[in-house]
């Protein structure tokens, strides 16, 4: 994976196993939308209560913003899968673009972290002994992925 | 002759019908939208978020990156309750940890 900038435009490169692994995360997460169930942590990082101190203003904010939050998270997901490239390749991202993108790197990274449980003090290393060493290997690949995209974006 | 859509006119020696906590605060205290720390988004992508959502300056996006990041919490806006709902909405959508309440 490597991310550069050209005349105002951000350029994601992948390996073919990179574009597999981001289809495979990518379905996974347009799944998990529509079948979390409501205590679901992922869920629950993903659409946040709003009023911490006042459920019922909580409850009716939820009603107003969720699914429509849920209906974006998914189109914005699809439009990034249409854009893998089968196999090795190069995503060539406008400003738009770079920023959907970044949204939904983001949304990749709140629902593996949390499934993970990640805390800021996890040692970077990882225990090859830990069930979930691939998981966590994919973790700090999305987030080096998504890190060199914003710094792309910022540069401008 | 108010329309149906005005408020209700209070007149001496009549009370108003109780109305809900959230109706009944202090109109005057402004509300505040909130973002609070979490260990999965990154520094630069926050600063980011500010910068892009708010139009913040890169200094000023930082510094309230910063508290978030060492205080826990920082106001990130201020206004209206709907405004506030708004702001917190397109948070949620950047996958911040955000929420609203009014001011202490």
């Amino acid at each position: 994976m490597r991310v550069t900038r050209r005349r105002g435009h951000a350029r994601i490169r992948l390996e073919s196993v990179e574009s597999g692994l981001l289809a495979t995360l990518l379905d996974d997460l347009d799944g998990a939308l529509q079948t979390l169930p409501d205590d679901d942590p992922v869920r629950q990082r993903l659409f946040p209560v709003a009023y911490r101190d006042d459920d019922e203003a909580a409850e009716e904010f939820r009603s107003l913003t969720e699914e429509s939050l849920r209906e974006t998270r998914a189109e914005r997901l699809g439009e990034c899968r249409a854009e893998l490239p089968s196999g090795e390749g190069d995503i060539d991202l406008d400003d738009g673009a770079a920023q959907r993108w970044l949204t939904v790197l983001t949304d990749l990274r709140l629902a593996v972290g949390t499934r993970l449980n990640v805390t800021e003090d996890d040692d970077p290393t990882i225990d090859p002994e830990d069930p979930d060493a691939q998981l966590r290997a994919i973790y700090q690949w999305l987030t080096a992925l998504q890190d060199s995209l914003v710094h792309a974006v910022m540069r401008g | 002759m108010p329309g149906t859509l005005s408020p209700p006119q209070k007149t001496a020696g009549e009370t108003l019908p109780a109305v809900d906590a959230a109706t009944s605060a202090e109109p005057d205290r402004p509300w505040i939208t909130i973002v609070w720390n979490d260990p999965i988004n990154l520094m630069s992508y926050v600063t980011h978020v500010f910068m892009t959502v708010f139009g913040y300056a890169k200094p000023k996006a930082e510094k309230l990156m910063l508290d978030v990041h060492h205080r826990g919490r920082a106001v990130v806006s201020s206004g209206t309750r709907e405004r506030m709902e708004l702001d917190v909405n397109t948070l949620h959508g950047y996958g911040l940890w955000a929420t609203l309440q009014q001011q202490d």
